[in-house]
């Protein structure tokens, strides 16, 4: 197969969705409503073709003052004015109706501008009424004669389209600009409660496959456009193989009498939910777990929604464990992020920029409930989620603890509640209080660890200032009565029955 | 005239300073169609086009540019087949600092009025009287 010659945007995070770039010489159709950064794509197109790629381009503008933009373009920190003096880059203010006529001129003064500087790209911000009305005949033939035009050049443009009809919901009908353009690139602002979000779709690209969907993205000071691919969890052979537990190595849990429960510890790669009500120690778990990760020298990752850094660090004091010091020494990294307003896409990207860089042995994620609340657990985007924090931590061998707040005070309706994936998960620690008396006593259950044998035995623990958390040791056997010994097995509250009770039924069952 | 902020003697010096080392700027027209193209260094416009953006006759505005051209301030593409010209403004040569200072001024409100001030006497031009060309203000993009 010949070599393909994609033109890299340069836009952070696109050309990944791109699958490596835009074929060299399509007509690319950027639409969206005002305000949804087509200009600020567009110009960043040209900006980084000339500055990176050595592929100077012409910028046409028909409302926005050139002046205006270089005094915009700064904030992303680029020089167009500099670029303009070294001949990369262009900018040309005209109107539409001597654009029009420009190219349908073979001795156009404008595309003679573009081959002095021997320009590849060019953007022409604002084709909407330059091509007629949209949906009209006249814009399909003035749309048509704008692209032959550009094409006859070989240059690879982006025209911004303003499509306010298209923004929020889209009609589902196709505007011919759409059909002749070879790559339709949708902008939108999304409603998401009363917060907005930027949504970037690649609706079509002739000549490449790209990856589907409403990707994030954001226009940031100092940088310009940055795109956060959708979260998911595509199937890659490094991943699939990475899943396969390693046998051997277990990352022990820093719960006194826990690793006994567990077999050792978890495994490398393992998905490990802990449920329970608020206040029956997740938290204090998690510290633990870290702790114990960095007192083994093993870097530890915890991930909060709900405690900020300092309130960790606090909490882990008052349990007289030190994670300040091995914070200050890199091996351990404690991260926030308040849920209100998170936007999946950017925060899955900056785990995984995190778990990549910082290469985790034990991560924490603190809590699983929050992002529910925070991503809705209706719908596939906590799922999606989930699914690719779970391919995630498996690709790069981490150990990742969930905590999980289950709602039930005494007792347990299901294990994961309405999240129901439990199946994704290896294992599961179910924390309850048992009222016994007049007090309510801690008990935990490792109700499920797969390729593990697990007795599902509830232990007594405690947590104690200074101490942590501990698992009590059990004092008396596990009940070893075959299930003939009980009544009530289905309805789940079973009752032993008596010898006398046993012999009756014995002696019916004789005659 | 009653409604022009009050000049700082300073400035207003410093201004015909600047308007000296300027002479190309003869009066209102020239320095309108000069801030326009300071702010739209490359257009490729007809010349109707750039008086209805500016705010003057096509007469004065040709002739304004005429003159930009000779004196080395203005580019212009021609291509008889076309009725739009492509200008490009020529501000980089050192000694058209005074003048990019100038046009940067004149690209506030109290800076253009202080320029029109300074304009006035003894700078014959159609488009000269303040009045108007705070009028045609509101055209230029």
């Amino acid at each position: 197969m010949p070599e393909r010659d994609l033109v890299k945007t340069g836009i952070a995070g696109l050309d990944e969705i791109l699958n490596g770039g835009i074929p060299r010489g399509n007509v690319i159709l950027v639409e969206g409503a005002i305000g949804a950064g087509k200009t600020t794509m567009g110009v960043e197109f040209v900006y980084r073709g000339a500055s990176q790629f050595n592929e100077p381009g012409i910028i046409v503008l028909f409302e926005v003052s050139p002046h205006k933009l270089f005094r915009d373009a700064l904030q992303f920190g680029w020089n167009l004015e500099q670029m303009e003096r070294q001949n990369r880059l262009k900018i040309v203010f005209t109107t539409r109706d001597v654009l029009r006529q420009e190219l349908q001129q073979a001795d156009s003064v404008l595309l003679g501008e573009a081959s002095k500087i021997g320009a590849r790209r060019i953007f022409v911000d604002g084709v909407s009424r330059l091509i007629g009305s949209n949906g009209t005949s006249e814009a399909r033939s003035g749309f048509h004669v704008l692209s032959e035009g550009l094409q006859r050049e070989n240059l690879t443009a982006v025209l911004a389209l303003e499509a306010s009809a298209s923004n929020g919901n889209h009609s589902g009908v196709s505007m011919p600009e759409e059909s002749i353009a070879d790559t339709v690139i949708r902008l939108k602002m999304e409603d998401a409660q009363r917060a907005v979000s930027r949504s970037i779709e690649i609706v079509k690209s002739r000549g490449q496959s790209f990856q589907m969907g409403r990707h994030t993205f954001q226009i940031v000071d100092g940088q310009g456009l940055q795109v956060y691919r959708r979260v998911q969890a595509p199937r890659k052979e490094d991943r699939e193989r990475a899943a396969a537990f390693d046998p051997k190595t277990r990352i022990p849990t820093g719960i006194p009498g826990l690793d006994e429960l567990v077999n050792g510890g978890y495994f490398l790669g393992s998905t490990t939910v802990v449920a329970g009500i608020s206040g029956v120690g997740k938290s204090v778990m998690a510290v633990q777990y870290i702790a114990e990760g960095a007192r083994r020298g093993e870097r530890s990752l915890m991930f909060s929604l709900d405690e900020q850094v300092p309130q960790i660090l606090r909490n882990a004091a008052s349990l007289e464990i030190d994670l300040e010091t091995p914070v200050k020494n890199g091996i351990v990294r404690l991260e926030y992020e308040p849920p209100q307003e998170i936007e999946v896409d950017v925060h899955f990207h900056h785990i995984e920029e995190l778990v990549r860089r910082f290469q985790p042995k034990r991560v924490v994620f603190d809590s699983l409930s929050t992002y529910g609340s925070a991503l809705g657990t209706k719908g596939r985007v906590f799922r999606d989620f989930f699914h690719a924090l779970i391919a995630l931590m498996k690709e790069h061998q981490a150990a990742a603890v969930y905590n999980h707040e289950n709602p039930d005070m005494l007792g347990m309706g299901s294990m994961m509640g309405e999240f129901a994936m439990s199946s994704l998960v290896d294992n599961i620690i179910l924390m309850n209080w048992i009222e016994l008396g007049d007090a309510f006593r801690l008990g935990i259950t490792v109700a499920k660890m797969r390729a593990n044998p697990v007795d599902r035995v509830t232990h007594e623990c405690e947590i104690a200032g200074g101490v942590g958390m501990r698992v009590l040791p059990r004092t008396l056997p596990a009940p070893k009565h075959p299930f003939s010994a009980y009544a009530g097995l289905v309805s789940r509250a079973p009752v032993r029955r008596s010898r006398r009770e046993e012999r009756l039924e014995d002696g019916e069952r004789d005659q | 005239m009653s409604d022009l902020p009050s000049i700082n003697a300073r400035t207003q010096k410093e201004i015909q300073r600047l308007l000296a080392q300027s002479p190309l700027i003869a009066g209102a027209c020239e320095l309108d169609l000069l801030v326009f193209f300071y702010r739209h260094p490359r257009s490729l416009l007809t010349n109707e086009q750039l008086a209805v953006l500016v705010g003057y006759d096509t007469k004065e505005i040709a002739q304004a540019i005429e003159s930009f051209i000779e004196g080395g301030l203005l580019e212009r593409t021609q291509n008889a087949m076309h009725a739009a010209r492509l200008y490009v403004l020529l501000l980089e040569p050192p000694q058209n600092g005074g003048l990019k200072l100038l046009l940067a001024l004149a690209s506030t409100h109290q800076g253009r009025a202080e320029i029109f001030q300074a304009l006035v006497p003894g700078r014959p031009s159609a488009g000269s009287d303040p009045g108007q060309a705070q009028r045609k203000l509101r055209f230029i993009a």
